[in-house]
């Protein structure tokens, strides 16, 4: 079937392979406050400001690089898991893929409404850092289950 | 939606995966099909009536819940 802005499916290993590392290294990353001395560099921003919002505009900061890797690998492997085609990527799984996609999309903004409601100040700067991917993990938990259930319920009638 | 498939499926004695060979889809989507949990495109459909060589209207045909 022909699809427009799927990747070809032998991309979906690939991904797995960038996402699952980036995922565990962010999260530990993360919670742990981890940042290794070797990717301590200066690097060149365009548009610098800072927690008050002063903008001293372009310029080079000291930086370590590992969340800006992470969080790359994570949205560049998030992509390819998602939206690489199935092995038989057809008009039902295109479907299934649509209603996960709306799934995902609903789940990720009640996530945010509930951050704008209950969560304040600092903490709600972790909401909008976590809901910067929410979306692409809340689609592929939802699609591969669906594909999951559809595998298992479907009897194989000969 | 009610449809017709596995009777002529029967009829020609093909398997789900024959059958979803021949029209170039999985056989989860067949399975769907004929389970009723799924209605066929419009080029889904006249495949399978090009392979069952019957009108799409003689496999597939509109429940009461449809018309409402």
């Amino acid at each position: 079937m022909k699809t427009r802005y799927l990747f070809a499916s032998r991309w979906k290993k690939v991904g797995w392979m960038i996402f699952i590392p980036a995922a565990v290294i962010g999260l530990f990353t993360v919670l742990t406050d981890w940042e290794p001395a070797l990717l301590d560099v200066e690097v060149y921003g365009p548009f610098i400001t800072d927690y008050s919002g002063e903008g001293s505009g372009k310029g080079y900061l000291d930086n370590n690089l590992l969340n800006e890797i992470c969080g790359l690998l994570l949205i560049i492997g998030g992509l390819l898991v998602a939206f690489s085609k199935e092995q038989q990527e057809d008009e039902f799984i295109q479907k299934i893929r649509l209603e996960a996609l709306v799934w995902a999309t609903y789940g990720n903004y009640i996530i945010l409404v509930l951050g704008f409601i209950f969560v304040y100040d600092f903490g709600f700067f972790w909401v909008m850092l976590f809901n910067m991917f929410t979306v692409l993990w809340l689609f592929i938990f939802k699609f591969h289950w669906d594909l999951r259930l559809l595998k298992k319920s479907l009897s194989y009638a000969e | 939606m009610q449809n017709s498939l596995k009777v002529e499926r029967a009829r020609l004695k093909m398997t789900q995966a024959d059958l979803a060979e021949k029209v170039g889809v999985s056989r989860q989507t067949i399975n769907a099909i004929e389970l009723g949990k799924y209605g066929p495109s419009t080029v889904l459909a006249l495949r399978l009536s090009g392979v069952f060589g019957k009108a799409v209207n003689e496999l597939f045909s509109l429940e009461d819940d449809d018309l409402n």
